[in-house]
């Protein structure tokens, strides 16, 4: 039953091969109109792959910890081999619902735009591409999936084909690019390190709790280490390396921008727990100038990314400089190397995820509806859009960390269990630099809230008078059409498509914000299991 | 002595009968008979190959039973065989993917002229691989030569013939120094057969006499084959050289007779002065400084690029630039990474000339990035073609050109800690800069022009540009996956070398 592994990344890929055979089944006119069987046809088929891409991640996690060593890449010590552990698990998990629902959305999203059957192709090749990084049990691995998740997220970057998009497609390879060779530098150095250990995944095979000791005067390889970290640490949009995130997130669309943001920054993420837990031993480098530089680079990208947000006006914008913010929040707790601030980490990670999409996918459903785009434009959107507004207003208390909601929980372990680790300067810093960042989130994000229900709309008034002025002629029906334009009703058809993911995104924020045990004890095990090998 | 042994010398021996008969033949026989020839050079050496595999041994072939210093001597061991199939069969890939172009680009009457000089020029690649001898080499060094100048200007334009020219006088010049070279050592040792000058060397060495003439030798060697395959700071000549000639030729150009003067050099470093002597005269350092300069300026100079064949030409220098940089690291490793770089860039570069050339077809013959707009999607099989090299080239995994680098890498982390260093770095840049060309063409080829259409597709490339696109992304897979036996081979042959 091993070669099921392989199937999160299998379905996905054969998804979108599916896709290319509808393309080629449906007579050539009916392509070029997107005629609606057409149409139905994508979404249905993209729709169930996705599904079952999802449901294999479940089966894999519900049958526990197996492994699958596909073949040899260079030679027996760097061989394609996958493995479920509990990192693994978690992560996927939050990838494949999260693809779930961003697909549901885009299904009523992709209307305005063109070519949705590419969309819908490298989305679905993402989603295998980032399970294959969730569940690789070495670096290589890792590796050769990490790169081609950046070389198919990057046409859902260029898919609107504006100059802006390709720029910004650009800037987004090359970082990436320079990134991951980074990292691949730093793969180089360990496998020489790692020579001597064999394994059923090759000598850079995981193991928890790592296995390479990094004394603190071998110069060369904390230097390669640290260069590593900060390539891997561009994929989360980390300083220096962070440029490329805030032009690339926004010009996607909406339900791309929210997987990007949601869950591609996630796996600089899980690359890094991985080296840094997996190969490296933790501890031997704790207290080394590696992770105070490192440290101290993602406290500047949590306060630089919020300050940057807070200034932003156009909301997209916005929400990609929060996610440089945010994303650091969880770089941190990792690199801080301690029990509590990982388990920290892990459970941002998924809230993040939750909030992140919950946030893209309303400002996508507002941009849907009405084509408003900047923070001033929001005024009076509380009315017109309750639904949507109200969970934009959940998920901005979510991420400023007020309980019940989970963004609470998560900052909780990351405070205190900074506070226990006693590492000079930033056990008593990241906490305050995690409270300033969480004053400018509700800075950024909260007026925004307050604005849609509570502010007066100006512009809406003066139409509205205008309206009041026609409306002697114009006939009752015409009012009320009028009236709707632009509000939730409106695309009343629609409405399934665009509103079910918001709703059951916040109801994981507050259900999770409540019980989040279940989900915390779970990693707790996992994070146990890789601190007890060290001691 | 089992048949097979006589394989090597069938393979020349046929490649240089066969040019003279095509000359009396018309030109569309005339190519039939050369890619026959071909084929069957390339199944001679796959199998010469296979039974070289269950030797330990490489074997020694004597021309007519006479011992050398009358007869000539043939070598062959596994390194060998697996360089002569591997530079067949990309010959006949590059041969049948620009077949189209060929009946286009050269005169009918010039046609047969054409083949004759393929088959004098796989008969001088072939010879150049299993020599055993340094006048041979230095013979067939000057036919590999002037059939490589045919074929540059066989298309007749003055630009070719102009290039032609250039390629000329830089190529005689590294000749002329490659025959000072061979003469130095025939002075100071009295042999010309690799072998034996191998062991006089040693010995000089060991007596510590006539050290300044040897060093001379192997400076002038290295020079001169740097020059004729177009090493950094002498590559003047080939981005004219590759861009102007035809299809078929850009590809076997670039992708082979550069390569066969570097197999020559290999040869020249292992079996003639050993690597030992070779390191002690410091020519290593020089080869690895140039080879960074030219990964770094090749690509540099490939990003200014606005024409798709003349970015390929000047990326072929930066690639150029990888295998000194694995000859200079100093290590066995270095030497067996570069010999796999050969095998990687030979396919992937051929493939994207053809691929090129594809493209351009559907653009009104124009070459211009602007003019390739969406042509990827007009012609489905060359854009595939072009973007399965570009992703090789940049060095993504799967595809042959990751697994070279990391070959690269880890040989590098057996060398001293200084080139260590720089060639990490140095890969780190170049592996950018490819990216920032090979990617931005790539694009634009995907990207289609403002108010087109390709519903009503009208253009389908012929079955033989598919089939060979086809092969050609299967060797770049392959070589990218599969390494492992390759390369298990390639360094059982350099150790067969010494």
């Amino acid at each position: 039953m091993n070669w099921f592994l392989l199937m999160p990344v299998l379905l996905p890929v054969i998804g979108a091969l599916n896709l290319l055979l509808l393309r080629w089944y449906f007579p050539k006119q009916a392509v070029a109109d997107n005629a609606p069987r057409f149409k139905m046809a994508v979404r249905i088929s993209t729709f169930c792959f996705v599904l079952a891409a999802g449901l294999s991640v479940l089966a894999i996690a519900l049958d526990g910890t197996f492994s699958f060593r596909l073949f040899d890449l260079i030679s027996d010590s760097f061989p394609i081999y996958f493995r479920a552990d509990i990192t693994a698990i978690v992560f996927a998990s939050v990838a494949a619902v999260m693809w779930l629902l961003s697909t549901w959305f885009s299904f009523a999203y992709m209307d305005h735009q063109k070519n949705e059957i590419r969309y819908q192709l490298f989305s679905l090749l993402s989603l295998g591409a980032v399970l294959g990084v969730c569940f690789s049990g070495n670096l290589i691995t890792t590796y050769l999936f990490y790169e081609m998740m950046t070389l198919v997220t990057f046409p859902l970057v260029l898919h609107e084909q504006t100059k802006e998009a390709v720029s910004a497609g650009m800037t987004y390879l090359f970082y990436s690019v320079a990134g991951a060779f980074l990292g691949l530098l730093g793969i180089f150095f360990l496998s020489r390190e790692a020579s001597g250990m064999t394994g059923e995944g090759g000598s850079l095979m995981y193991r928890p709790g790592g296995f390479i000791n990094v004394s603190g005067d071998n110069t060369v390889l904390l230097t390669v280490l640290f260069l590593m970290l900060i390539g891997l640490a561009c994929k989360a949009g980390m300083f220096p390396l962070h440029g490329w995130l805030p032009k690339a997130h926004p010009v996607a669309p909406a339900p791309a921008s929210a997987l990007l943001s949601g869950n591609i920054t996630k796996m600089g993420l899980l690359f890094t727990i991985r080296v840094l837990y997996f190969i490296v031993v933790p501890e031997s480098l704790s207290g080394t100038w590696v992770m105070n530089a490192l440290l101290a680079l993602s406290l500047t990208t949590v306060f630089l990314g919020s300050m940057l947000a807070y200034r932003e006006k156009v909301l997209k914008k916005r929400l990609a400089y929060s996610t440089v913010s945010q994303v650091s929040y969880c770089l941190t707790g990792v690199y801080m190397l301690s029990q509590v601030t990982l388990l920290g980490a892990v459970l941002h990670m998924i809230f993040h995820s939750i909030i992140k999409n919950l946030l893209f996918l309303s400002v996508g459903a507002v941009i849907f509806t009405t084509g408003k785009t900047r923070a001033d434009e929001m005024k009076h959107m509380g009315k017109k859009m309750p639904v949507t507004m109200t969970c934009f207003t959940v998920a901005g208390l979510g991420l400023v960390g007020i309980p019940p909601l989970c963004g609470f929980i998560s900052k909780w372990y990351l405070a205190t269990g900074a506070i226990k680790t006693e590492i000079p300067v930033f056990s008593w810093l990241a906490p305050v630099v995690l409270l300033i960042s969480a004053l400018l989130t509700a800075g950024y994000l909260l007026t925004v809230s307050a604005d849609a229900f509570f502010g007066k709309d100006e512009a809406a008034n003066a139409t509205a008078v205008s309206a009041d002025a026609d409306a002697s002629k114009a006939s009752d029906t015409a009012e009320a059409e009028h009236a709707e334009a632009g509000t939730e009703k409106a695309v009343s058809k629609k409405r399934i498509f665009l509103l079910t993911p918001l709703v059951i995104l916040a109801a994981a924020a507050l259900v999770f914000g409540i019980i989040p045990n279940p989900l915390s004890d779970s990693i707790q095990e996992a994070v146990d299991r890789i601190f007890m090998i060290i001691r | 002595m089992d048949f097979v042994r006589n394989f090597p010398f069938i393979c020349i021996m046929l490649a240089m009968v066969s040019g003279p008969v095509s000359s009396v033949l018309s030109g569309k026989k005339a190519g039939r008979l050369s890619m026959l020839v071909v084929s069957v050079c390339g199944i001679l050496s796959a199998v010469t190959l296979v039974y070289t595999l269950q030797l330990t041994e490489p074997f020694v072939y004597t021309m007519g039973r006479f011992p050398a210093p009358f007869g000539n001597e043939i070598r062959a061991g596994v390194f060998e065989a697996l360089m002569a199939t591997f530079f067949c069969l990309i010959m006949v890939l590059s041969l049948i993917g620009g077949l189209k172009y060929l009946k286009t680009d050269v005169p009918d009457e010039k046609k047969n002229l054409y083949f004759i000089m393929i088959n004098l020029l796989l008969a001088s690649l072939l010879s150049l691989i299993y020599t055993n001898d340094m006048f041979t080499g230095y013979v067939f060094v000057e036919i590999n030569t002037i059939s490589a100048c045919g074929l540059i200007m066989i298309r007749g334009w003055g630009r070719n013939i102009l290039a032609a020219t250039k390629y000329m006088v830089m190529s005689l010049l590294g000749s002329g120094l490659v025959l000072v070279s061979i003469s130095i050592l025939y002075g100071i040792t009295g042999h010309l057969l690799m072998s034996n000058i191998h062991t006089a060397v040693a010995e000089l060495v060991a007596s510590k006499n006539h050290i300044e003439p040897l060093i001379i030798a192997v400076g002038l060697f290295s020079v001169g084959i740097a020059i004729k395959s177009a090493l950094f700071p002498f590559h003047a000549w080939l981005p004219d050289a590759y861009s102007y000639s035809t299809c078929s030729s850009s590809a076997i150009l670039s992708s082979l007779v550069s390569k066969g003067y570097i197999l020559f050099l290999m040869k020249f470093i292992y079996r003639v002065i050993g690597s030992d002597v070779f390191k002690m005269t410091g020519a290593d350092d020089v080869l690895f400084l140039f080879g960074i300069a030219a990964m770094l300026v090749g690509s540099i100079d490939a990003i200014q690029q606005t024409d798709i064949s003349r970015m390929i030409a000047f990326s072929s220098i930066a690639q150029i630039g990888y295998i000194y940089m694995g000859f200079g690291l100093g290590v066995e490793a270095g030497m067996v990474a570069s010999a796999f770089h050969i095998l990687a860039h030979a396919s992937a570069k051929s493939m994207l000339f053809v691929s090129a050339n594809g493209l351009s077809e559907v653009s009104g013959g124009s070459m211009n990035y602007r003019d390739l707009r969406g042509s990827g999607i007009r012609n489905r099989s060359a854009g595939i073609g072009f973007v399965v090299g570009s992703l090789s080239m940049v060095g993504i995994p799967l595809f042959a050109g990751f697994t070279s680098k990391v070959y690269f890498a880890k040989a590098a982390l057996g060398a001293t800690t200084s080139k260590e260093i720089v060639t990490l770095i140095a890969l780190a840049i170049s592996t950018i800069l490819n990216a920032m060309y090979f990617i931005r063409m790539t694009l634009s080829v995907y990207t289609p022009r403002m108010n087109e259409h390709y519903e009503d597709r009208d253009f389908r490339p012929g079955f033989t540009y598919r089939f060979s696109m086809f092969v050609f992304i299967i060797i770049v897979l392959v070589l990218g996956i599969l390494s492992n036996p390759i390369f298990d081979w390639i360094s059982r042959g350099l150790s067969q070398f010494s």
